[in-house]
């Protein structure tokens, strides 16, 4: 829960050096890795968005992809149909989300437990479907293309239609909302966040409005999974109603458990390690889900606490024995 | 016992009913200011429903809760906390991944009304503090970067307590704290609570006798959801009809 | 108009059938043993797909209803010994579990079944004239089986010996160990019989809905809300959440497009979780 001094100089030397390392990467990799690299991160905010939800409050949700679909959508039908700019779209892409998972949030957080996860996947599947039948506005799962223009901040100034700056771009976003969260669960509101996770009745008895702080946890988590999926739509110029089907969401429960729940980096490392493994996979093999699936099982029968988890047991041992 | 000025909580023919069986059953009770009153009574005779109703927990299926003189009939449960009443439970309830010093902060932040998200929890110097001051009047200072589950259970009961205490109430409800402590446990349990106190009402649901001869300022005997004598501990213990009922049956 | 609504009516009540015996099975697993069984999909669909396969080398569905659920059931007897012995008890982790073995099955069959999908081609092409059109007797059988099987299973439950011992260790685990009643048996072949429902509806599904790997994606997530808007635990309540869901779906759709009657049942879900959370007919 609480971070010591040295672990947090420790997380900025690491953090720092990652980024610069990315930063530098385009130079020495061609265009298809940075793509895939982009995507990478629009999956690592997709993730630790859901560890919010999951990792540090205990909500377990399979509906996150409707806000993931709703925030590419956002971005896709306000830039072709509206002629938005893309400051203000990706900005709409994390608020009409957020409003969205104020909606589904309110209903839902009245339940617990599997009657939560169900009611999550109920709302999911009721987007997708309108999704996939709403073709004249959504383009179903054909989806719809655009091209953005390019991304201004005063006079600073991104072409996402070049995918170096792409890269950048989204890199950066990313990067932000990593630091952003990782603050969040810091925080005090991070801490009821956590009591919530590990006792609810508890937190309730000790004067927590336990539902009130659901509903922001999952609102939060709502809008930054808003943000991936616009990310997704300005990265690929595109946005397709199969994004909203709670499978999408599976992808965020795959990375989290992998890397670990409730600690940010886990579902980061998660998401690297089982896309970098799928993508090396399908050179081999088409079958990457039936890899997926037994590294899933793998590793909840295994290291349930993710691989951070494994790493963090094993620096525990190495203290103990000194 | 009936209201008098320094009444702090009021229950006036409060009922609860589980489909057909009636668990609480038109219990008045008054309990005074700084008062520690023992709620004992055989198994199933309605205590920790009668506390659960007190804090919110279930909803009465009729009569009335006053505290400080204000209705709080059926208010949820983090409501009635922020009036003024904390609760501690039979089985233990605590957060049990976390630290005690984690424990004990997330009871004294909830005092708070607003949690900032952009700052680091340990940089709140106010909240930072009556956490230490609590770990000092718990005396789990020490312990304090143990996580729960590496307590050992009369430690755990005395956190459960210190937990109940950092959100500052007026009325304690504790439910049967020496549950599962040997009669060692139980004492030091007991002097630990003594000296953690600052003059706050309680009523103690409680099994023991030994304790509750020796806390209880009066007594109220619950059997089947009704309250069947009420008195100072001395009064109790000779009244014929409790004794058949409880004392005689239970007391070895 | 009226053959319409019949038709629509007897189509809810059939489809309704199948997906009550997947619930079934679903929360037979769920109120016993507590698993939150993601596989139960890919388990539907595997009968589906041994389905087809036998009736490619034999020809007959007869024989495919009977052996396809006997194969399914070892593959959960399997998958209980190996996978869910080791994690009972922890819902989250059995979720994901699941979820992960759901995964690796589906990419399975697609890698050795491929996937396009296949028919089935029906047992019986009889016809019943019903008012001005004709109904399909194949449905009307399949209607009938389900039924039959609904009727086999409560007398399994409450004529026989391990009937009970399932009903007693849903009851009281602990009791139920210490009347002597062989607990991890009981898990066991519940389980089986689990699956071996699942794969039941799969095979009776099958010709009407084509056989393909992602056949049990959508009906797993059905079989969910069936369960939880039933009651779980409640298995008269599966069998009436199911008829009513299929039921509505297939009138809607007689007014308003499939997938916006769809959108309905499942509005409708929502509101029945919210006002009544232990489902329309749990306690």
């Amino acid at each position: 829960m609480f971070i010591q001094k040295g672990k947090s100089f420790g997380f900025i030397l690491i953090f720092v050096l990652i980024l610069l390392l990315l930063t530098v990467l385009p130079f020495f990799v061609d265009l298809f890795y940075q793509t895939f690299l982009t995507e990478l991160f629009v999956w690592i905010l997709f993730a630790i968005s859901f560890d919010l939800i999951f990792g540090y409050t205990g909500l377990l949700s399979f509906g996150q992809a409707l806000f993931f679909g709703l925030g590419s959508y956002t971005v896709t039908i306000l830039m072709r149909q509206f002629g938005f700019n893309t400051e203000l779209s990706l900005l709409l892409s994390i608020v009409i989300p957020i409003l969205f998972a104020w909606f589904v949030g309110y209903f839902s957080v009245k339940l617990t437990g599997i009657h939560f996860v169900i009611i999550t996947i109920i709302f999911a599947i009721i987007g997708n479907i309108i999704g996939d039948t709403w073709t004249s506005f959504t383009g179903g799962s054909d989806g719809l293309t655009f091209s953005p223009p390019p991304f201004r901040l005063g006079l600073f100034q991104i072409d996402l239609m070049d995918i170096k700056g792409n890269y950048y771009f989204v890199l950066t976003v990313v990067a932000i909302s990593y630091l952003f969260l990782r603050r969040m669960v810091q925080s005090p509101l991070g801490k009821v966040f956590i009591s919530i996770r590990e006792n609810e009745d508890r937190a309730r008895l000790i004067g927590y409005n336990v539902q009130r702080y659901k509903l922001i946890a999952f609102m939060i988590a709502g809008g930054l999974s808003g943000l991936a999926g616009g990310l997704y739509s300005l990265t690929l110029k595109y946005a397709s109603a199969g994004y909203l089907h709670w499978s999408v969401s599976g992808h965020a429960v795959v990375y989290t458990i992998v890397g670990g729940m409730g600690t940010l980096m886990g579902p980061a490392l998660g998401a690297g390690i089982v896309m970098s493994l799928e993508h090396y996979l399908i050179n081999y093999l088409q079958a990457t889900d039936l890899v997926v699936g037994i590294v899933l099982v793998f590793m909840v029968l295994v290291a349930p606490k993710g691989l951070v988890g494994l790493i963090q047991s094993k620096f525990k041992r190495r203290k103990a024995s000194v | 016992m009936s209201e008098t000025s320094e009444t702090i909580l009021k229950l006036v023919d409060v009922n609860k009913a589980f489909g057909g069986l009636l668990a609480v059953n038109k219990v008045n009770l008054y309990v005074q200011k700084g008062e520690l009153r023992a709620l004992i009574g055989p198994n199933g005779a309605g205590k920790t429903t009668l506390l659960n109703l007190i804090n919110g927990t279930l909803s009465v299926s009729g009569g009335h809760i006053f505290f400080k003189g204000k209705e709080i009939t059926n208010l949820s449960p983090h409501r009635i906390s922020h009036i003024g009443i904390a609760r501690t439970l039979q089985i233990t309830s605590l957060f049990s991944g976390l630290t005690v010093f984690e424990n004990i902060w997330t009871a004294v932040q909830s005092r708070k009304k607003f949690f900032n998200p952009f700052i680091r929890a340990l940089k709140w110097q106010d909240v930072r503090e009556k956490t230490e001051s609590m770990l000092e009047l718990t005396g789990f200072q020490d312990k304090a970067q143990l996580v729960c589950s590496e307590l050992s259970y009369g430690d755990q009961r005395i956190l459960e307590m210190g937990i109940a205490l950092s959100t500052e109430p007026d009325l304690l409800l504790l439910d049967e704290p020496t549950a599962g402590l040997n009669s060692q446990e139980s004492m030091l349990l007991v002097r630990k609570t003594r000296s953690m106190l600052s003059g706050q009402t309680i009523i103690l649901v409680e099994h023991d006798m030994g304790v509750v001869m020796e806390l209880a300022d009066n007594i109220s005997v619950l059997h089947y959801g009704s309250i069947l004598a009420e008195g100072p501990p001395d009064e109790i213990k000779e009244n014929e009809e409790v004794k058949k009922v409880y004392l005689g049956s239970e007391h070895a | 108009m009226i053959s319409n609504l019949a038709i629509a009516i007897l189509n809810g009540i059939v489809w309704g059938l199948i997906m009550a015996l997947i619930a079934l099975g679903l929360n037979m697993i769920f109120g016993l043993l507590h698993i939150i069984n993601m596989a139960h999909g890919a388990l539907y669909m595997l009968g589906a797909v041994v389905a087809w396969y036998l009736i490619e080398i034999t020809g007959s569905f007869w024989i495919a209803l009977v052996v396809a659920p006997l194969c399914v059931g070892l593959i959960g007897l399997i998958i209980e010994r190996g996978l869910i012995r080791t994690i009972e008890d922890k819902p989250i982790i059995t979720i994901i579990c699941t979820f992960g073995l759901m995964l690796a099955v589906q990419q399975l069959v697609l890698m050795i079944f491929g996937g396009s999908p296949r028919r089935i081609s029906p047992p019986v092409a009889y016809r019943f004239p019903l008012f001005e059109l004709q109904y399909p007797a194949m449905r009307i059988m399949i209607a009938l089986i389900s039924i039959g099987l609904m009727i086999g299973l409560w007398i399994f439950l409450r004529k026989t010996k391990y009937g009970l011992w399932m009903r007693a260790v849903v009851q009281d685990r602990e009791m139920a160990v210490g009347l002597g009643i062989p607990v991890n048996k009981v898990y066991m072949w519940t389980f089986v019989l689990g699956s071996a429902l699942a794969a039941f509806s799969g095979v009776l599904a099958a010709p009407i809905v084509s056989v393909e790997f992602m056949m049990g994606r959508e009906v797993l997530i059905m079989a969910f809300i069936i369960v939880i808007v039933g009651g779980m635990g409640n298995l008269e309540g599966s069998v009436l959440a199911a008829i009513m869901i299929s039921l509505i779906q297939g009138i809607g759709s007689l007014f308003v497009p499939p997938s916006i009657a769809t959108v309905f049942a499942l509005a409708f879900m929502i509101i029945v979780l919210l006002i009544r959370p232990q489902g329309l007919f749990g306690e």
